[in-house]
């Protein structure tokens, strides 16, 4: 313990010497190649291109994605490569910055001449790498943006799914699943984050104006509390103070990473808890950090290493979690469990391998009509069948997780959940 | 009754609003150093405070006697090279703006660009409230004001009873003049950085008690510091705080009698008003 907090020290001093060091990090590029070697594989190696946010914004999340994308190339090298050939990834960062995100992936195409892509992270990002792909003509899975409609490239593969329509798949869910409680809620308050994923789940988009609202009152329930605030929202005590006047039975909160821990924290020095809430996406760590006043607070996942889930996937998915562990720990990540964004990641590379293997070359268009005519075998979602009409996305393995004794356990719907949905908290 | 508790939330908010300006405001005023690495200092103090705290398990509050005394030492260092260098107003706003992009690199690459947070069993200040009647005082909040309040009172005093204070309004003043009634400007210089710096470590520490920290976080503060710095008057120290409060209150009632996504709009609509009308801040004097 002693020592570990030492060298932690120690990391904490280099602080004030890394001043005059790091400013060329933030524009720093990453290679990353499968140390283990191409057991069987051999010939020249094929180049997958992508850029990720390493800096920025989104870096704390593009640290997953760099992690997991690691983990994957080197697994695929020591089972043989692709095609008989090893495996390069080559990542930039884009700081977080969609005008870098798509100059970096022209330059990949057209100077780097890579083999395959594969997105970036983040949404934003996403899209304008979309752009460059679709002119480019190449194919390209993504990892993390679901909002179907905007995602129109007929050769982009999406590896988190919530179906063609979010916005009412999100809300309809968490209804069923909190319908099925004993008592079920009937007074919503509905508090949304500004940003564009999480208000289009609250209110849609475009023609679809359907969402957490609409479906709300479409159910005969009783919103009685409605908040939008702003994405860099500091001030929660307001927010609630209202929520607590409102007394509802169930608080979803289509927010975004500490929102809920915010939220939760401010009503708890108000003397207040509500009976149960929901967070759209939160960052997974935080909550937990904050012992019983989190405990029952709902979420989505598309995949928690829960013993259940492992044990019916198999020892490959044991292995990869734990090993994602050990090396997200060694890159000093505050939360380290194997989740939604490196499953998201993992899914993306199956469906790039399985695009490849479908067609046999590295021909962009026999990849993209591959993945359409026989779909993807992926480790943590299993087969995905890609319909362009829905703009590939495909029917959604998401689930419904909750905290339950510190820690995230998957529990709607019954036939994947690994333990009980629990009703509200005293 | 929502709206009260809101008012009060508000009002002890705007304390840390003004704790984070005070240095802002008292460089920019005296040494003309528009410091913008004054909120990575505050970064580094709110880490500083995380790491130790988590680590060795101390209360954070008593993190405070190692990160005032860093940051003292930072904040002279960095004004004994502003000086050195013969920084320019407006350079500086270059300058301590590179500074903060390296600090906030340097946490990143420390601490990661994830969310961090003290837990529940190291900072039990995060979910505590002082109750009197129906309305709550949240804990991390009031102490900031507290602390807000006596150090800014405390500066303002001795800004206006002591010698120092006196060196330091004459070189606000008049620069050439100062110096040739013997005022060392190099010392008093690095003394206010020093005592900036110290005024960021404390602004970190109490904003990691109810908050959780990531590098970007520094970027955040810009908005509402400034309008608290410009409003109170710049170098007015007690129009920081009574700025702070104005902007806090403000804020919170909008989100409530509003709501939270009007508030920006409202407040720097007001601030922007308010400058029409009195450019020199709303807390300060004209100038003559």
């Amino acid at each position: 313990m002693l020592h570990n907090a030492r060298r932690r020290l120690g990391a904490v001093a280099a602080v004030v010497v890394l001043l005059g060091s790091t400013v060329g990090a933030a524009a720093c590029e990453s290679k990353s190649e499968g140390d283990g070697g191409p057991a069987a594989a051999s010939g020249e190696p094929i180049v997958v291109g992508s850029t990720l946010s390493l800096s920025g914004a989104f870096a704390a999340t593009g640290a997953i994605h760099k992690i997991a994308g690691e983990a994957f190339v080197e697994r695929l090298n020591k089972e043989g490569g692709l095609l008989g050939r090893p495996v390069k990834w080559t990542v930039r960062d884009d700081e977080s910055d969609q005008a870098k995100v798509s100059t970096l992936y022209e330059q990949l195409i057209t100077q780097d001449k890579v083999d395959l892509i594969i997105g970036p992270y983040a949404t934003p990002n996403i899209l304008s790498a979309m752009a460059v792909a679709a002119r480019h003509k190449f194919t390209m899975p993504q990892h993390t943006a679901v909002i179907a409609p905007l995602l129109t490239y007929e050769c982009q593969f999406p590896a988190w799914s919530i179906g063609p329509t979010p916005n009412q798949f999100v809300p309809t869910q968490l209804y069923e699943a909190v319908g099925s409680l004993p008592t079920p809620p009937k007074r919503i308050a509905i508090l949304t984050n500004q940003n564009g994923s999480t208000d289009f789940v609250s209110y849609g988009a475009g023609n679809n104006k359907a969402g957490a609202v609409s479906i709300t009152k479409e159910r005969g329930l009783e919103l009685v509390l409605e908040v939008r605030y702003p994405p860099a929202t500091t001030d929660w005590a307001p927010i609630a103070a209202q929520v607590s006047a409102a007394k509802p039975d169930l608080v979803i909160n289509n927010g975004l990473g500490v929102d809920p821990v915010n939220l939760l924290q401010a009503m708890k020095q108000l003397n207040y808890k509500p009976p149960m809430m929901f967070s759209l996406f939160p960052a997974p760590g935080p909550p937990l950090g904050l012992g019983a006043t989190a405990d029952g607070l709902l979420s989505v996942s598309i995949f928690e290493p829960n013993k259940a889930t492992l044990d019916k996937l198999g020892a490959k998915a044991t292995e990869i979690v734990t090993d994602f562990k050990t090396r997200a720990t060694a890159a000093k990540l505050p939360y380290t469990v194997f989740e939604t964004q490196a499953a998201a990641s993992w899914n993306a590379w199956d469906i790039l391998v399985s695009g490849v293997k479908a067609a046999g070359k590295l021909d962009q268009q026999a990849i993209c009509d591959g993945l359409h005519s026989k779909g993807a075998e992926t480790t943590f979602a299993g087969k995905l069948a890609f319909d362009p009409k829905q703009n590939n996305f495909w029917p959604s393995n998401q689930v419904i997780k909750q905290i339950q004794n510190g820690d995230w356990v998957t529990v709607w719907p019954k036939d994947r959940a690994a333990g009980e949905l629990r009703g509200p908290t005293a | 009754m929502t709206v009260v508790q809101a008012a009060l939330s508000g009002v002890l908010l705007g304390g840390l609003y003004a704790l984070m300006a005070a240095g802002v405001s008292v460089t920019w005023g005296v040494l003309r150093i528009i410091n913008l690495a004054h909120f990575g200092m505050i970064l580094l103090g709110s880490y500083l405070t995380f790491e130790l705290a988590s680590t060795w398990e101390v209360n954070p509050l008593v993190t405070l006697a190692v990160t005032v005394p860093a940051l003292f030492v930072l904040g002279g260092a960095a004004q004994w090279a502003f000086d050195y260098l013969r920084i320019s107003e407006l350079n500086s706003l270059l300058l301590t703006f590179g500074l903060l992009i390296i600090v906030v690199q340097s946490v990143s690459n420390v601490w990661s660009a994830d969310f961090q947070r003290m837990t529940a069993a190291v900072n039990p200040y995060a979910t505590e409230a002082v109750r009197i009647g129906r309305l709550a005082f949240p804990v991390p909040t009031l102490l900031a004001f507290a602390v807000a309040l006596v150090v800014i009172v405390g500066a303002h005093v001795v800004l206006r009873r002591t010698f120092l204070g006196r060196a330091l309004r004459a070189y606000a003043e008049d620069r050439p003049i100062a110096a040739a009634f013997g005022i060392d400007h190099r010392r008093i210089g690095v003394l206010l950085g020093a005592a900036s710096g110290a005024t960021a470590a404390i602004a970190g520490t109490l904003f990691s008690l109810g908050n959780a920290l990531t590098p970007a976080t520094a970027f955040e503060w810009f908005g509402t510091v400034f309008a608290v710095v410009i409003l109170g008057g710049i170098g007015h120290l007690v129009g920081t705080l009574a700025a702070g409060v104005l902007v806090g209150l403000l804020s919170s009632v909008v989100s409530v009698v509003l709501s939270p996504a009007t508030a920006p709009f409202v407040l720097f609509s007001a601030i922007v008003l308010a400058l029409l009308l009195r450019p020199q801040g709303l807390f300060a004097r004209p100038s003559r």
